[in-house]
């Protein structure tokens, strides 16, 4: 029954409360309801399957195949998680992902508050050569930055992945944007108190950014824990491998499918906890955003 | 003064290697090390080798694939989950979810799913079906459809979610007008929903054909460009170039072919929706 008595509640939309006596639209309705359960599944069983085959040892895994495990024993993972040294490349990836992250607000950040409330000569300028680089295919100029990163000796060192990251046309649109609709009245009433720029910006404008800020942070996270290529080839063999390197590393080793599986779970679980402690954040802010990141 | 810094790092990382790409492009170089200005050489040598055309194929290939299997399934979704009244939000996290899954994460695992044989879990779901196992992967008729299908399954949620609040957004009294004008549900979409989401769909096409050609690491990771070059695409062109042969003017000859036709893309594709404006 309230199943049914939810129905009435509907006022928006293309189908509508009225449509809704119809039989023929309420079999419509769940239709689609059954469809979007399976997109549904179909979206959440792949990780689900992962995760519960991480639980098998190779004979299950491998000889006879089956779907779900026989035994859920912990130790498998803690045992992949010691053979594969797994501790070392999460340390790693931490620490490229802080860096990244306070890359990511303070020069972005900087960038678009000089654009959007400094405004000096040749700022118009800029912001076009920026939002240029938008359009302008990024992988392209691998080559020469991978070059350059070696001539400054910097391979083997977090430095590029986290100044990288500072150089982000989408952040910078994204607080260049939020900055736009803060109160001038109050920017001016900090300058009238003798505050300079750098003030204003540490003291009035960032304080007053906390939403757009969270978002930049969660983006920056989840780009710079998923990047591959630039940290694949500045990090490889460096010791500094972060996990996703070292992920694309057994697959090209002679690491056993189940180790691969338990390290693909540990590469998603952090993720995973983010997007359950955010998710609220995370998914509205996709759609506030209206761009991919 | 205080965009200084990030000037900087733009100039570092996203300007001079730009540049420098077209520049590198004309030279010789020995390593790291330009040699000499040798004019279009490169670009001969690259659009020569009998892996350029199988990956210029591909790429196009790729991108029709993503059109086709990739555009329309995030706006559908968009407008089935906006009429649900029921378990709306956990459908909207739920298709979502797919886009945590970090790129590399999901490659190698469709791998697991589509692997041949009687291990790959397809195949082990096809077996309770009572269907043979069959190849995947490595059929190359196969091979670029199903990559498309796994970026598909990473994007498809996060972009519905772009189109939910386009959706959102439309006026609902366009709605109203159209019942009281004898508007059935089919027309109300024709008339009312398909015009509401047009622009953004527009947007949305043009950045996804861009990023699409520039695939790189899905192809890379789960059948490294084959079955016999079946896969390889442009970009993984440039990587081989550059990170197996270490032989970086060719390599970025590579890339600032992709730019050209990127850009000629976009000015076109402009030019057409514009056209259609009026």
């Amino acid at each position: 029954m309230s199943l049914l008595s939810k129905l009435q509640n509907k006022d928006n939309g293309i189908i509508t409360r009225s449509d809704l006596k119809r039989p023929q639209v309420r079999i419509l309705y769940y239709a689609l309801f059954t469809i979007c359960l399976i997109i549904t599944i179909i979206s959440i069983a792949p990780p689900l399957w992962v995760l519960l085959s991480s639980f098998k040892d190779i004979k299950e895994f491998t000889i006879e195949p089956t779907i779900l495990p026989k035994e859920y024993d912990l130790n498998r993972f803690i045992k992949t998680w010691n053979d594969l040294k797994f501790f070392k490349f999460y340390v790693n990836s931490f620490y490229s992902v802080a860096g990244s992250v306070v890359c990511a607000i303070v020069f972005n950040g900087l960038l678009a508050f000089a654009l959007s409330i400094i405004k000096p000569k040749g700022s118009k300028f800029i912001y076009a050569l920026v939002l240029g680089s938008l359009m302008v295919p990024a992988t392209t100029s691998i080559v020469p930055l991978f070059i350059n990163i070696n001539k400054l000796g910097l391979s083997g060192t977090f430095y590029p992945l986290w100044f990288s990251i500072g150089a982000n046309a989408f952040y910078v649109v994204l607080y260049k944007q939020f900055f736009d609709t803060l109160p001038k009245s109050i920017i001016e009433a900090a300058r009238i108190d003798g505050c300079n720029n750098l003030q204003i910006f540490t003291r009035i404008v960032m304080p007053l950014s906390k939403p757009i800020t969270m978002v930049v942070a969660m983006y920056a996270v989840n780009y710079a824990w998923s990047d591959f290529l630039l940290p694949y080839l500045v990090l490889n063999n460096s010791g500094l491998e972060t996990v996703m390197v070292r992920l694309f590393q057994f697959r090209n080793g002679k690491t056993a499918d189940v180790d691969i599986l338990r390290a693909i779970v540990f590469a998603i679980i952090p993720p995973i906890i983010l997007f359950t402690a955010f998710q609220k954040q995370i998914t509205q802010s996709n759609t506030h955003s209206g761009v991919k990141g | 003064m205080v965009m200084a810094p990030t000037l900087l790092l733009f100039a570092f990382f996203v300007w001079e290697p730009l540049l420098a790409s077209i520049r590198l492009s004309f030279y010789s170089a020995k390593g790291m090390r330009v040699i000499e200005f040798v004019g279009f050489k490169n670009y001969i040598d690259v659009l020569h080798h009998p892996d350029f055309l199988p990956a210029i194929r591909n790429t196009f290939s790729y991108t029709i694939w993503s059109l086709v299997i990739g555009f329309l399934v995030p706006i559908v979704l968009a407008i089935i989950i906006n009429e649900m009244v029921h378990a709306k939000s956990f459908f909207r996290v739920g298709t979502y979810f797919p886009n945590i899954v970090p790129g590399l994460a999901t490659v190698l695992m469709w791998g697991f799913i589509f692997r041949p044989g009687k291990t790959g879990v397809l195949n082990i779901i096809l077996g309770q079906l009572g269907i043979e196992p069959m190849v995947w992967l490595s059929n190359p008729k196969l091979t670029i459809p199903l990559i498309v299908v796994t970026m598909t399954w990473k994007a498809a949620g996060a972009t519905a979610l772009i189109y939910l609040a386009s959706l959102q957004g439309i006026n609902p009294e366009l709605y109203e007008a159209a019942i009281i004008d004898g508007a059935g549900i089919w027309d109300r979409i024709k008339h009312v929903t398909i015009p509401g989401l047009r622009n953004l769909a527009r947007t949305l096409l043009i950045l996804q054909v861009i990023s699409v050609f520039q695939i790189l690491y899905e192809p890379l990771v789960m059948t490294n460009g084959g079955p016999n070059n079946a896969s390889i695409s442009i970009m993984q062109l440039v990587f081989k170039y550059a990170f197996e042969k270490f032989d970086y003017p060719k390599a970025a000859a590579v890339s600032v072919i992709i730019s050209i036709f990127l850009i000629i893309l976009t000015a076109v594709y402009n030019k057409f929706s514009k056209v259609q404006d009026i």
